[in-house]
């Protein structure tokens, strides 16, 4: 049979897991704000028992381990989505600044364009108009002035979107080298059997942000953890980081760099792939198409200015400064290359009063001078395909948010500290605690009646 | 126990909500504010491509409206001195009629002839008529049309050219907006000038009178069928007004259809999305803090 002795000392020993107990749910109360925190939850066990002849006694109670409820899974989905809404945010909020550019006013190119074609017509009217002639080198400067705003605009913002790069490249590193810093902690830990679970979610968390940034993988090993990029560059190996490098190539344009090897185009998540996205073809792609309709249309007033007579009667020279050879550059470039009004050449046969010519001018409106396309056309659907890459990238950041939110959701169901649960638990403790006191005073009193046993 | 635990921050959630919400009102207040549906690229891709061209082919209608204005005086001047022209020729018909009666005698149609050299100088200066500084029947030339010349059997010579203006006041619709002056005044059918001439000659050496009326009548005749292409001219411009503007109607109702803010509907959604914001904002602040701490002793 058992002792009073080992009955009180199972009783206080039960005390002290009932106290250990307590102290998990206060720090799960303490850590209800803290970002990425797990819940912990104390593992009780049976004590072993001991067996004396038939009989099997119960020892009591130990706090087995504090154990972290987390889902891994969860959080390498967690990730993944932070890396596609990192992308994604980075790609909408470059493009609405680029949007803006194209939207419909008096000063878009659209509305310049139709204002020299107008401005042109007002010229067949009276040809010999130096007013109305003036009026056609105003518009055709203004339309000029307004592919050169546009152009360095979008060259503005791409250089913007380097510093950028720079600024989230340096995040990476810094964010790699915290997180070999924690898994050597980590690894120090575990070794000796201890609970890391503190640094672990704080790894999570250092992870999250390096996803919103750059594509990761993440591969466990004994010792830590191991993350790359999506094509293999490492990161971090265990207690290693590998810092990425910026090199600008002959263009200006900062490329990365990770242990010699350039990575840039090989980003497929995070912010940086969306920056580098914008900045490397997106906007590119936007300038490409803007030098062509520049060009296009230079090359068109110059053709129809030649086929005709000045008001001098001179047969027309250049009317915009001829485009280079290379497309690239037309829009940034572009200049009306007449200052004298007179030299329009709206004559077709050198009489000054003619306006024959004039029609070559306003059949530039319908004719497909832009890669097959009119240029009021080839203009719209400019605009189109940047109003749409906005709206498609829009609706996928919000969809991506929705399910990050029901992910981060998910993760608080499983890891997350709900007061109500904790405060059950710290009665329950309680309760124990004080029903374990209660069996510490009557073995008290009973050993006290042993005791008085020999005195009476 | 095995309920499904839920997740016990509901604060992100319902903030992201706001965010949407808020979202929504501010995007109906903006299309109220600029009656506009699209006010950037993202908004509506298909309808701002199809604003753009529906812009450029209003900004064509609006100068086809201004050319139109613009050349509407220039013919209704050349009309007008054509109207002159025709008056001036049948005064000259009638006093050649008075010429040719047999009774007058020679100083009555040295008389007579000089008035119609005073014709002639008015002739002259009608087919010299300039509009805004340019003179209308010159073809394209800039110059002075008809000048006095002892040696030209007429009298004059036509410094003009023969070539024709014309101006778009539709799409692929070019008006015609000249007529050369030589083909107005000195036709092979009824030359003005030359009639007036052979008539002042023919009452000075009284001779073949009738014959010079005739030619006078003829002109006459030539010179009022050349004024019907103005008259036509001017009724063309009339006429494409009204059609322009019936075009720039459906283009403002297409541009309407494509980008104008439905008041009604944006009206609606700006209040749902305030109802909305006002019940998220008063669940915001009920999310009570109250958990079952608060009812322990």
């Amino acid at each position: 049979m058992s002792s009073l002795l080992a009955t009180m000392h199972l009783a206080t020993g039960a005390m002290a897991v009932d106290q250990g107990a307590l102290e998990v749910t206060a720090n799960n109360v303490a850590n209800v704000n803290t970002p990425s925190y797990s819940r912990e939850v104390p593992v009780l066990e049976e004590s072993t028992p001991v067996v004396l002849g038939n009989l099997t006694y119960g020892t009591g109670v130990k706090l087995g381990e504090v154990h972290s409820i987390r889902d891994a899974i969860l959080q390498l989905r967690i990730q993944q989505e932070t890396g596609q809404q990192g992308q994604l945010n980075a790609f909408v909020s470059a493009m609405n600044q680029a949007q803006t550019l194209f939207a419909a006013g008096t000063g878009d190119i659209g509305s310049q364009i139709s204002n020299l074609f107008s401005s042109i017509a007002q010229l067949s009217t009276n040809p010999v108009s130096i007013s109305l002639r003036q009026g056609v080198l105003t518009a055709a400067s203004n339309l000029a002035s307004s592919f050169n705003h546009i152009a360095s605009n979008l060259s503005a913002q791409r250089s913007s979107l380097d510093l950028n790069v720079a600024q989230s490249v340096q995040q990476v590193n810094t964010l790699a080298q915290q997180i070999a810093g924690l898994n050597g902690q980590i690894a120090a830990l575990e070794n000796i059997g201890r609970d890391a679970s503190t640094f672990v979610d704080q790894r999570d968390d250092l992870i999250n942000q390096l996803s919103a940034l750059i594509d990761v993988s993440e591969i466990k090993s004994d010792s830590g953890i191991t993350l790359t990029t999506s094509n293999g560059t490492a990161l971090v190996t265990d207690t290693r980081s590998y810092s990425l490098e910026m090199q600008a190539d002959a263009a200006g344009v900062q490329h990365i760099i990770s242990q010699g090897s350039d990575i840039t185009s090989t980003i497929n998540s995070g912010t940086l792939a969306g920056l580098i996205q914008v900045r490397d073809q997106t906007l590119p792609g936007l300038l490409n198409r803007l030098d062509t309709l520049a060009a296009g249309l230079a090359t068109a007033f110059n053709r129809a200015n030649a086929s005709g007579f000045d008001l001098n009667g001179n047969a027309g020279g250049d009317f915009f400064s001829p485009p280079s050879a290379a497309v690239a550059g037309a829009a940034a470039n572009m200049a009306v290359a007449i200052t004298d009004p007179a030299l329009i050449a709206a004559s077709s046969d050198g009489s000054a009063g003619s306006t024959g010519n004039l029609a070559n001018f306003s059949a530039i409106q319908n004719q497909t001078v832009i890669a097959g396309a009119t240029p009021t056309d080839y203009y719209a659907n400019l605009v189109f395909n940047v109003g749409n890459d906005v709206s498609n990238g829009t609706a996928e950041l919000q969809s991506a948010q929705l399910v990050l939110q029901e992910l981060q959701d998910q993760r608080g169901s499983i890891s997350g500290v709900s007061l109500d649960e904790e405060a059950a638990n710290m009665v329950q403790y309680q309760r124990a605690y004080d029903s374990m006191a209660r069996v510490v005073t009557s073995i008290n009193q009973m050993l006290e009646t042993v005791i008085d046993m020999g005195t009476t | 126990m095995s309920s499904i635990r839920v997740n016990p921050y509901v604060l992100s959630d319902l903030l992201a909500d706001l965010n949407t919400t808020q979202r929504q009102a501010d995007t109906a207040s903006l299309q109220m504010a600029t009656g506009s549906r699209i006010n950037k690229p993202s908004d509506d891709p298909a309808g701002a491509a199809e604003m753009v061209g529906n812009a450029a082919q209003t900004a064509r209608a609006d100068s086809f409206l201004r050319s139109i204005g613009s050349i509407n005086g220039l013919l209704q001047a050349a009309d007008s001195t054509l109207g002159s022209v025709v008056t001036a020729l049948q005064r000259a018909i009638s006093l050649g009629v008075e010429g040719a009666n047999g009774t007058l005698s020679d100083s009555d149609r040295a008389d007579v002839a000089a008035e119609l050299s005073g014709i002639q100088q008015q002739l002259m200066s009608l087919a010299n008529a300039s509009y805004q500084g340019e003179f209308v029947f010159a073809g394209t030339e800039t110059v002075q049309p008809f000048i006095a010349d002892a040696t030209s059997p007429s009298g004059v010579t036509y410094q003009g050219n023969t070539t024709t203006n014309t101006v778009q006041i539709g799409e692929n619709y070019a008006l015609q907006v000249n007529v050369p002056g030589s083909q107005i005044f000195t036709g092979p059918s009824g030359n003005v000038f030359q009639s007036i001439t052979d008539l002042i000659n023919a009452l000075q050496t009284n001779n073949n009178i009738g014959g010079a009326v005739t030619e006078v009548s003829n002109a006459f005749t030539y010179v009022t069928g050349q004024r019907v292409f103005y008259g036509n001219a001017i009724n063309q411009l009339q006429a494409q007004h009204n059609v322009i503007n019936t075009d720039k109607l459906n283009l403002a109702t297409a541009a309407n259809s494509i980008s104008a803010t439905d008041m009604a509907q944006a009206a609606t959604a700006f209040s749902q999305a305030e109802i909305a914001l006002n019940a998220e904002l008063a669940g915001i602040s009920r999310i009570s803090q109250v958990s079952l701490f608060d009812y322990l002793k």
